[in-house]
């Protein structure tokens, strides 16, 4: 079995983001790391290979910087490496059709992928790459026990958890996974600087790296906040509720 | 132009964010048609106002949340933009229609006018990303960021059966864990101190988090003398917490306490010392005992849309 | 009182993760399998020791989830090669250590013991038999080490020790007493410094062996989380294969308190950078007459110098490993740089604690425990006055430990 990890470099979740020129400022970011939910798909894969004997697939699309994700990756056990080079903005459609393409190449029959990245916050890649490769999908996921070809997940509903089975090949998206993360260990980050990387650009695997319909992005900062404000007495509690909704949008 | 609304599913009547779909749709001119996977609400769906059309789809694979097999019975039915609420299922299903359709997704945004002009929280609120996009995309909206349409419609509805087969399946449901959230994750949490009196009045600060889906947290004075949990502790030998929201309840607001939650992007304080620290990085403070003010608070919550 | 927000709101006051002070970039000359295993060492410091140490401190304890997780991150014996060590360089050994003590000097202690002073004995002296049953497993932290040199009637002058060792019939019998042993009461084995016919030698004396006893040394203001214990010997029988063969001499001991004392010139930095951190972020969030107290000249003041002396203690350690790994070292090298970074670690744990005003005495902010450790740190592997004459002898020829001429 082969599982294909679809791997994020993101700012460290504790790092400040910096905007200029409508563009998050790159350089005052001092740490990159992979998204926190790819890591618990990354650690679902690991067990997989513990388990089952797969084959750990890292998958990461990005500039030049993502391929220390990669290696960060083997660090913990990938087995290999895939880097698809793009720098710049990409549409959701081709960069899922770029993934599905690479998942494709590796000849992966199970894809893991967090459930959002931390920089966009976006969480569409799992379900579009699923739906380009026809696969099922199961979301919040928590936990996976594999057996050859077949899958049982833990997932997140509105109801609560379910167990779901799913056959491969599949894509699952990872909430908080249940398992806790491997610390890497020396030795491995010694041997992942030497792993092999597979490159591949949007030409290679055919994908017309459009942004989609979109014709404009900027980034800016949140507004600012109004200056604190306060209230006198319990009966202010329902005006501060509303204005939670209305001005602050929190709940 | 034309939007197709992507209704929430719902065991019985309509989720509360379709209404609010229905009104960024309106916002965006045009006709409205809604969708509803499984489950039945088309008659409420029909009566907000500004709703041309319901289509109600049935069929086996709508019996439990399979977004691969939804999306592909859907995709004859879709026309022009597509709206979505930004639910954990209706962004996973909001891609998968996008994939399906070959078109971009624009998740979560919280403000949505013609042109199309979106705007979306990203880096976790530390940035918004303003977008142009062309109307062939699916969006995603995040809940209550949109004030909800009116009733007073009477829109035809129509039904649809899908063949489509469902390709996972549901084994059991596992009652959900009464697992509490962890303050170092949540998005909104709330937080007592030493003027809660006693340890058992953590109880109504659960109350409260349950109805907002909220981590409990708790000051280092409550922790070592009430024998909290060492996880709860917010502050300097705690988490340092960035929720979007964090209610403080009874605490002053010692440097200590401070340093692990001003950086929340809201704060509210509830304490019935108006010279109390914690009011001055409060961005909504009340001064009243939280006695009255807390429970005033929470039917206050439990009386939002 | 607005200030106060204002400043929270412009992001001057900001709670992002560690980002370790480095004004000279120094860590720019890493490599980046170096600068890979800083961020492992680093994270596991952030979410496994900094929540847990004020605690383990109070109830004197070194938890066990410490050993194994260093065991699993492999960073034991860091510059050793072969015998499941990991085989990385002096430089990542210095930064293995400097990482491990921001956290606390007691992490750092504990690596140090298991990796230069019970590991590398027995890799650079021991016979092949004794490597391949010992190293492997103390590189995992499966079986864990400890030194036994000092004795309580002689700290820096170890040559006059007391404790003997004789031969008898297959093995040998030790007597006598070693104190001030980090690990020792959790030691699987010790490496024993003892006489055999007046001249020093290594044994190596496991936790069961009859006659040996390793009891908990109590009452610390130092190192409060990293065991410290008497290491007793009353007739004491060993194998004869407990011998180390390689080493006769003082040449022995010092050779592993050489290496020791290097990754204490990185630790010392950690410390320091923890202190400084610290104090940088109390300044900017404490108030006093209206305005944080980082804007007023004093405490701008002691940060400046702070800042100054960090840096050149990184600038000393960083040339230092460098020196490590091309074999260009001479052992006063090692002590200059342990005496300097220990001492100005100390020194600016104890203005950290300035200005933090009476919160600093609180274990809600690392300084105080720091500063405690530290004096541990100043006197331990050498006190700073025995470097000193170290590097009086260096430059005069002459001599000043002993009034003999």
């Amino acid at each position: 079995m082969k599982a294909a990890v679809l791997i994020k470099q993101v700012p460290d979740t504790t790092a400040k983001i910096d905007i200029s020129g409508g563009e998050v400022d790159e350089s005052g970011i001092a740490k990159w790391s992979i998204s926190p939910y790819d890591e618990y798909a990354l650690e679902s894969a690991l067990q997989m290979q513990k388990d089952v004997g797969a084959t750990v697939v890292a998958i990461t699309l990005g500039p030049d910087r993502a391929s220390k994700s990669l290696v960060d990756a083997a660090a913990v056990g990938a087995d290999e490496l895939v880097h698809i080079s793009h720098e710049g903005a990409i549409g959701s459609f081709a960069l899922q059709t770029a993934l599905a393409e690479a998942v494709k190449r590796v000849g992966a029959d199970v894809v893991l992928a967090g459930k959002q990245a931390a920089d966009t916050n976006a969480g569409s890649t799992a379900s579009g790459v699923a739906k380009i490769l026809n696969w099922p999908c199961v979301g919040l996921v928590s936990k996976i026990d594999a057996s050859e070809g077949e899958f049982e997940a833990t997932r997140s509903t509105v109801a609560g958890l379910e167990r779901v089975s799913v056959s491969s090949p599949c894509v699952f998206a990872f909430d908080k996974g249940e398992d806790k993360l491997r610390i890497p260990n020396v030795r491995g980050i010694m041997m992942a600087k030497k792993k092999p990387v597979q490159k591949h650009t949007m030409a290679d695997l055919e994908v017309d790296a459009s942004n989609g319909g979109i014709t404009e992005s900027s980034v800016t900062y949140p507004p600012q906040k109004p200056p604190g404000q306060k209230f006198e007495g319990a009966s202010s509690a329902p005006e501060v509720v509303s204005r939670l909704r209305d001005e602050a949008n929190v709940i | 132009m034309t939007v197709t609304i992507i209704a929430e599913q719902q065991q019985e009547g309509t989720h509360p964010t379709l209404a609010q779909m229905v009104s960024a749709a309106k916002g965006l001119g045009g006709t409205c048609k809604v969708i509803i996977p499984g489950g039945s609400g088309e008659q409420e769906a029909s009566n907000i106002s500004g709703v041309d059309k319901v289509m109600k789809m049935t069929g086996e694979c709508f019996s439990s949340f399979d977004s691969q097999s939804w999306s592909s019975s859907m995709k004859n039915s879709i026309e022009g933009t597509v709206l979505l609420a930004a639910t954990p299922a209706g962004r996973e299903l909001g891609a998968s229609i996008a994939a399906e359709l070959g078109i971009s997704v624009i998740q979560d945004v919280t403000s949505i006018s013609p042109g199309i002009k979106l705007e979306r929280p990203v880096y976790s609120g530390k940035a918004i990303e303003n977008l142009t996009t062309s109307e062939n995309c699916v969006i995603t909206i995040r809940p209550n960021s949109i004030e909800a349409a009116e009733m007073g419609g009477s829109a035809e509805i129509t039904s649809q059966d899908s063949t489509e087969s469902i390709r996972l399946a549901v084994l059991e449901a596992i009652a959900k864990a009464s697992e509490k959230i962890d303050v170092s994750e949540a998005d909104i949490i709330i937080s007592g101190g030493r003027g809660l009196g006693d340890a058992s009045n953590f109880e109504k600060l659960e109350e409260v988090a349950s109805t907002l889906g909220a981590a409990v947290g708790a000051s280092r004075a409550v922790v070592d003398e009430w024998g909290l949990p060492h996880s709860m502790q917010v502050g300097q030998t705690g988490k340092t917490v960035t929720p979007a929201l964090y209610i403080a309840v009874g605490i002053s607001g010692a440097i200590q306490h401070l340093a692990g939650m001003r950086s929340s992007r809201y704060i509210v304080a509830i304490n019935k010392d108006p010279d109390a620290p914690i009011f001055a990085v409060a961005d909504y403070g009340i001064v009243a005992s939280w006695e009255d003010a807390l429970p005033a608070m929470h039917d206050a919550i439990k009386a939002l849309p | 009182m607005r200030t106060l927000k204002g400043l929270y709101l412009s992001g001057c006051i900001d709670i992002m993760g560690y980002e370790a002070l480095d004004f000279y970039d120094v860590d720019s000359l890493l490599t980046d399998e170096e600068r890979m295993i800083r961020d492992v060492v680093r994270d596991w410091v952030d979410s496994s020791v900094i929540p847990k140490i004020e605690n383990a401190c109070r109830e004197g304890v070194f938890l066990d989830e410490w050993r194994q997780e260093i065991g699993s991150m492999g960073i034991l014996g860091a510059p050793l090669k072969g015998y499941g060590c990991p085989g990385l360089s002096y430089t990542a050994y210095g930064v293995i250590c400097r990482e491990l003590e921001r956290g606390d000097s007691g992490i750092r202690s504990f690596a140090s013991v298991q990796g230069s002073l019970a590991m590398y004995p027995i890799w650079d002296f021991g016979s092949e038999e004794q490597k391949e049953r010992y190293l492997p497993k103390m590189a995992t932290g499966e079986l864990i080490g400890c030194f036994g040199l000092t004795e309580p009637d002689y700290g820096s002058n170890p040559g006059d020790m007391v404790t003997k060792a004789v031969e008898d019939g297959d093995g040998f019998v030790l007597n006598g007493a070693k104190m001030w042993i980090t690990n020792g009461t959790i030691a699987d084995l010790a490496i024993v410094w003892a006489k055999l016919d007046g001249v020093i030698r290594g044994f190596i004396v496991e936790k069961d062996d009859p006659g040996f006893s390793a009891p908990e040394m109590k009452g610390k203001h130092s190192l409060k989380a990293s065991v410290t214990s008497e290491l007793v010997f009353q007739d004491c029988r060993i194998p004869k294969d407990r011998i180390l063969p390689g080493v006769k001499g003082l040449r022995g001991p010092f050779s592993c308190l050489n290496n020791a004392r290097y990754g204490i010139s990185w630790g010392a930095v950690g410390s320091a950078q923890a202190c400084y951190d610290s104090a940088r972020s109390y300044a900017m969030s404490r108030i006093q007459f209206d305005h944080p107290i980082a804007a007023y000249q004093l405490i701008q003041n002691k940060l400046a110098w702070m800042l100054r002396e960090i840096t050149k203690a990184q600038l000393l350690a960083y040339h230092l490993g460098e020196k490590k790994d091309s074999g260009t070292w001479i052992p006063e090298h090692i002590s200059l740089a342990k005496m300097n970074n220990v001492d100005i670690a100390l020194e600016i744990a104890r203005v950290s604690r300035d200005i933090h005003g009476a919160n600093g005495i609180l274990d809600e902010y690392p300084v105080m425990r720091h500063m405690a450790n530290l004096e541990s740190v100043k006197t331990y592997e050498g006190t700073h006055d025995i470097h000193n004459l170290i590097l009086g002898r260096h430059i005069t020829g002459i001599q000043a430990f002993t009034r003999e001429a």
